[in-house]
């Protein structure tokens, strides 16, 4: 039952997801670079999932929707959430690209 | 709108991690005629350190770094409570500055910075030498003001100490707990504000407990405050009652009259309401920026006063205090704090030196604090560059009645932070 309702959700993250790469919002790496430097207090940038998962690596459309389900609360974690919420789409893409350079060391 | 956590969503979404493209950081504008701007940096604490790597990290050797730090390891203010716990030992929260150095090429002095000569911009250090710069950028943390306290003084501090920078005066208190006679008295006088780390002194007054419902479950802890209200303090007295039931007697200023004097000899501690005698204490003096900052002419009263945007100081644009010496309100002193703003700073000393682009200034803040074994809670927000002050944007806290799970998770989140935090500082 919480799968259902959960898959319906998705879908709604992810019509979301298209739109904003329709609107064809592009990252910036220097930016992403400058941007990390807040999320790294709390991400390892070598992969060390403890606690706190890692983020390195992703595909730059996934790490989009999750910080987009965080920003629309969907995603519950409130640090989280405050730190999306006030990212930008440029912001996001920016982001997503430069965690998406980040080797995975282990 | 249904809620998912994580692992839900990850699932749904199928695989999310991709192999990483390695592709290489374009740094632009690094311009290098000459010989290269100089930046000291007085502290290698969390303010201090983290300015030093960016600055040296993000100028790609176009900036000389020079960090002067007396102590060859640091250890944390932050998990210093979870040492007096038990829930970690000593040497896991000590850090060294090889990294600094290997890694980005910063020059690590292990000196104290004596004077500074606005001037001529120019720091004198204890050995004597001296040490030009084009910026300078402070964070010394702080300093007590041991007169605070009625009878307090630095002499008294090895019987009833602060511990409030982290080191050996933490070892002491770890070591008076531990042979505090069975039923004991633990008395704890918190500090006015503003102060380092606002729910500090009760995440200690938790871990004590811990340690004492393990060892000497008879003992009492007595915390005679200097402040009618405290950090987080409904979550706190919540998880006193849950975990510690009777052995916490919280105290207001209102109810003990204030602290009229403390006497280490006989580890008496006086108030209008009564004298407690202590088998262990701990004082926390009202505190100020650390000296460097008024020998450097750049405080107004107890702290320093800065441009928000660039945490340069009123007094002198070439020099930039950040951390607990700061006036950043509306953030509070914290490691956390302190970290972020040294990323504004070394944004904006980068840009200025290298004539390349500056970034919005973006603060952030999260305090955990451990109540009991896997009992988390959190405060925290994200912050702007306001014309006067650093404006909050967002923040949350966590609530009372939260899921064991939920506590675990933000315990969990504090580890993993502590890790985040230290390499940001150290590698
Ligand atoms: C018990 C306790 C628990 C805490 N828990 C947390 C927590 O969970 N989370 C959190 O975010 N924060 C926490 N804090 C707060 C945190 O430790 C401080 O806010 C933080 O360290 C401030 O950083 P800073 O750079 O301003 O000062 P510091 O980290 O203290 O660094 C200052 C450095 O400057 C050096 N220095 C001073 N004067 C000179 C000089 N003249 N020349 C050269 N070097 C000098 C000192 O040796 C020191 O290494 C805690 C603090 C305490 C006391
Ligand atoms: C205060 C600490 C903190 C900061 C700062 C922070 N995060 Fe997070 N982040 C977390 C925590 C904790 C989680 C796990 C939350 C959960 O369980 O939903 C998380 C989860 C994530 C996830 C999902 C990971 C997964 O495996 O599901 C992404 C992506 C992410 N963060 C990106 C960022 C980015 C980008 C930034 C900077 C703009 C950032 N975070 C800043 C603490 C932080």
């Amino acid at each position: 039952m919480v799968r259902a309702v959960a898959i319906l959700s998705l879908a709604v993250v992810m019509s979301e997801v298209t739109c904003a790469n329709s609107a064809g919002v592009k990252g910036d790496f220097e930016y992403g670079q400058y941007l990390a430097a807040e999320c790294v207090t709390c991400h390892s940038t070598v992969g060390l999932d403890k606690g706190i998962p890692a983020i390195i690596g992703w595909e730059e459309a996934s790490f989009i929707s999750v910080i987009n389900a965080y920003k629309s609360k969907e995603l519950e974690n409130p640090a989280m959430q405050t730190i999306a919420g006030r990212l930008d789409d440029e912001q996001i893409a920016s982001l997503a690209l430069y965690f998406a350079s980040l080797p995975e060391e282990n | 709108m249904t809620k998912l956590n994580r692992r839900q969503f990850s699932t749904l979404l199928g695989s999310t991690v991709a192999a990483g493209a390695l592709s290489m950081p374009n740094i632009t504008g690094a311009a290098s005629h000459g010989a290269k701007p100089k930046v000291v940096v007085i502290g290698g604490g969390a303010g201090g350190a983290t300015a030093a790597r960016y600055i040296a990290k993000d100028s790609k050797g176009a900036v000389e770094v020079i960090l002067i730090e007396p102590t060859k390891r640091y250890y944390t203010c932050f998990f210093s409570n979870l040492y007096l716990g038990g829930f970690r030992d000593y040497d896991s929260i000590g850090h060294g500055y090889d990294a600094l150095a290997n890694n980005h090429g910063i020059n690590v002095v292990h000196d104290w910075a004596a004077s500074v000569d606005s001037s001529n911009k120019s720091v004198t250090l204890a050995s004597g030498a001296s040490i030009s710069y084009d910026k300078l950028v402070l964070s010394p943390g702080i300093d007590m003001k041991y007169d605070s306290v009625p009878g307090y003084s630095v002499e008294a501090q090895t019987k009833m100490p602060h511990g409030w920078k982290s080191g050996t005066q933490v070892q002491i208190i770890k070591h008076r707990i531990a042979s505090m006679r069975e039923g004991g008295t633990f008395v704890m006088v918190p500090p006015p504000n503003p102060f380092r780390c606002p729910p500090g002194p009760y995440e200690r007054t938790s871990m004590i407990a811990h340690y004492l419902t393990k060892h000497n479950p008879t003992a009492k802890i007595i915390v005679l405050d200097t402040k009618p209200k405290f950090s987080k303090q409904g979550l706190f007295q919540d998880g006193w009652e849950r975990h510690y039931a009777g052995m916490i007697d919280w105290i207001a200023p209102d109810v003990h009259g204030g602290i009229k004097n403390v006497n280490a000899a006989t580890m008496e501690i006086e108030t209008d309401l009564d004298t407690f005698k202590a088998d262990a204490a701990c004082i926390i003096p009202a505190q100020k920026a650390g000296a460097i900052a008024a020998l450097a002419g750049v405080t107004d009263g107890d702290w320093v006063p800065v441009m928000p945007a660039s945490m340069a100081t009123k007094a002198d644009p070439n020099i930039h205090v950040l951390g607990d010496a700061s006036i950043a309100k509306s953030m509070p002193k914290s490691g956390f704090s302190a970290n972020s703003q040294a990323k504004v700073v070394a944004n904006a000393i980068r840009g200025e030196l290298t004539d390349s682009k500056v970034f919005d200034a973006r603060f952030a803040n999260t305090c955990w604090s451990l109540i009991s074994e896997n009992d988390g809670i959190k405060v925290g927000a994200s912050y702007k560059a306001g014309a006067e002050k650093i404006d909050v944007v967002d923040k949350f806290i966590s609530k009372n009645g939260e899921d064991e799970a939920t506590r675990k998770a933000t315990y969990e989140e504090s580890e993993g932070w502590y890790a985040g935090i230290t390499a940001d500082m150290f590698s």
